[in-house]
């Protein structure tokens, strides 16, 4: 069965984009959010496989989602979507708790890998 | 890049960067009341975070590159190195205003530089957005207007026999018809945004031209209107944006001293109202100065000596041609020149245009706009070889008439119509016809509009159409109450004629 996916971020652009380069390798996406707290809510009902997450968002920071999904469960897998220039707060998230970060612009071999890479992990 | 997706991410672009901006702005716009507040710093920080990393992603680099270079102007109060002033907000106004041009600039040179990509990806994915020639819409709303009328001809054939099988094909094309015909009036929708995103550094232009200080909020851009009815509104609304900017809003140093905050605002806000689009322009100036308006119509006689001049009378005395000219009306009446021109043309594609204001207070402007372009039931009337048709809804009946018919009251012709006399205005007279003369016998259209009852005489009468009716450019001296042109099934013109405002 196709490993299902939550991607979280505030651009339906972006939301787009990393859809297209997911379901193009066989996921399924399985849900979207576009702020932080629907991130929580979204992952408490579908219980993904993996969650890509965006840093920058409304609401509740992508950062703080990160915290709120891994006290709910430590397994989690969240893959953070960085900008240029953010390593701090990349950093940051990493200690929340995220497995493993992307940067934006996205290219697809980059985001796939990294996608294999957390659901082998 | 070759990617068919491309176009695809190229529309969503278009589309979030412009809400986003507009959000934006409107975040703004609050930050200048609440200058202390450090979540606007936040949100503004998000719009434009956003919109980078879009840009990046298709590659817009000199739109990254600005984009960047606004989010680290933004940094420094997000840092706390800087208290936003007033001059540092209206900058960053002007950048949101920059960045929204060269967002529309990144998208239209995709445009331009997309066609061997496209036809290289053609095939290969269709593309879920395409530009259609307006000349090619209106051809096919032509088209439309045409299968109406000859609708009709059909209908009338048919409703000869109810059960014979003519009858039942033309129920079937009818239903297709009016499916039809609310496919392609929606094919010709478009987002209020395209005017309303260019108001806001208009109007900061407009204000410092002329020594003012104001912010502008708009909202409701995402609502949608008939492309022919969104391009006649630039032109009324950046008219009556000037005036309320020259006439409507005083000078910080009044308004400071009558308790004003010293920046005047302006709202330009849509919203829907069931099957129109409402826009209001709001200014929070002086309002208008009523009495002095009334004092005038009285000396120019178009008031009644005793007569009061309340809200409802106000724009109509305003709105007459020539009245609002006046320099000294404008000087005292908070309100500038023109107003007849913008209320016309508003009126030729089916708006209506209401004023209220409160003294000291400020104006408010409500222009009620149809969101489809009119089809308008009408009767065809003709003088001589030429046509005109006139909306129903004020049509109450037709009488035969002869020259023997006239009477005479109180110096004006009349006609007996069920025991009532009502005037007669001959259609050849209001229009300066020259042509052939009269037939003896003719028809008169017996219409009500605003209380009175006229009847109007024309040549002949050649029944109902379903009109699509086109706004006009209006020459020079073109009549006021002629507000539209429609072509008729056998092809020709005619003119529309608003009953209502002839009376």
């Amino acid at each position: 069965m196709a490993q299902r996916i939550l991607i979280c971020d505030d651009a339906i652009f972006m939301r787009t984009m990393i859809a297209d380069i997911l379901t193009g390798a066989g996921y399924e996406v399985v849900g979207e959010a576009e702020s932080g707290l629907q991130a929580v809510e979204r992952y408490k009902t579908l219980k993904p496989d993996l969650v890509t997450m965006d840093i920058v968002m409304p609401d509740m920071g992508g950062i703080d989602a990160v915290r709120a999904i891994v006290a709910i469960d430590p397994d989690a897998k969240i893959l953070m979507c960085s900008a240029m220039g953010q390593q701090q707060l990349v950093v940051e998230a990493v200690q929340a708790g995220a497995k493993d970060f992307v940067v934006k612009p996205f290219q697809p071999a980059r985001v796939l890998e990294a996608v294999q890479r957390v659901l082998a992990g | 890049m070759t990617d068919p997706r491309r176009a695809r991410y190229v529309a969503l672009f278009a589309a979030e960067s412009r809400s986003l901006l507009a959000g934006g702005r409107r975040t703004l716009a609050a930050w200048f009341d609440a200058p202390e507040e450090r979540a606007p710093a936040e949100e503004l920080f998000r719009v434009l975070h956003t919109i980078k990393g879009m840009a990046a992603s298709l590659a817009f680099e000199p739109l990254v590159a600005a984009v960047h270079d606004a989010e680290e102007e933004l940094a420094t109060v997000r840092r706390g190195e800087r208290v936003p002033d007033r001059p540092w907000m209206v900058a960053l106004e002007r950048t949101l205003d920059d960045l929204a041009l060269r967002c529309e600039r990144a998208v239209a040179g995709e445009d331009a530089t997309a066609p061997a990509e496209a036809a290289a990806s053609r095939g290969a994915a269709r593309d879920t957005v395409v530009r259609v020639d307006l000349d090619r819409l209106d051809a096919l709303l032509e088209d439309l207007g045409s299968l109406l009328t000859a609708r009709q001809e059909l209908e009338r054939h048919a409703a000869a026999d109810g059960f014979s099988p003519v009858a039942r094909s033309a129920v079937a094309m009818s239903r297709r018809l009016d499916a039809l015909q609310d496919r392609i009036l929606d094919v010709r929708l478009a987002p209020l945004a395209e005017v309303f995103e260019r108001l806001p550094p208009l109007v900061r232009d407009l204000a410092r031209q002329l020594g003012k200080d104001v912010t502008v909020d708009v909202t409701g851009e995402e609502l949608e209107v008939d492309r022919t009815i969104l391009g006649l509104l630039p032109e009324p609304i950046l008219h009556l944006l000037r005036n309320a900017i020259d006439h409507g809003i005083e000078t910080p140093e009044i308004r400071k001293a009558n308790g004003k905050r010293p920046a005047g605002r302006i709202a330009v806000q849509a919203r829907r109202e069931r099957d129109s689009v409402v826009v209001e322009l709001s200014d929070d100036g002086r309002g208008v100065d009523v009495d002095a308006v009334a004092a005038r119509a009285r000396a120019l006689g178009i008031l009644d000596e005793d007569a009061e001049l309340g809200t409802d009378g106000l724009l109509g005395v305003l709105a007459r041609p020539g009245f609002s000219t006046a320099a000294s009306v404008t000087e005292v009446s908070g309100r500038g020149v023109g107003l007849d021109a913008v209320v016309a043309r508003l009126q030729s594609v089916g708006a209506s245009v209401g004023l209220t204001t409160v003294a000291g207070k400020g104006t408010v402007f409500t222009i009620r706009l149809p969101t489809r372009l009119g089809i308008v039931r009408t009767l065809v009337a003709a003088i001589g070889d030429e046509r005109y048709v006139m909306p129903l809804t004020h049509v109450g009946e037709l009488v035969p008439w002869e020259p023997e018919q006239a009477q005479q009251e109180g110096g004006r012709s009349v006609i007996e119509v069920r025991g009532e006399l009502v005037p007669v205005l001959d259609l050849r007279r209001l229009l300066l016809f020259r042509g052939a003369p009269p037939p003896r016998r003719r028809p008169a259209v017996i219409f009500e509009a605003q209380g009175v009852r006229i009847a109007l005489l024309a040549d002949q009468v050649h029944g109902q159409v379903d009109a699509v009716i086109q706004p006009i450019d209006r020459p020079k001296g073109m009549p006021r109450w002629i507000t539209g042109a429609t072509v008729l099934g056998d092809g020709r013109p005619a003119l529309m004629l608003d009953l209502a405002s002839v009376v």
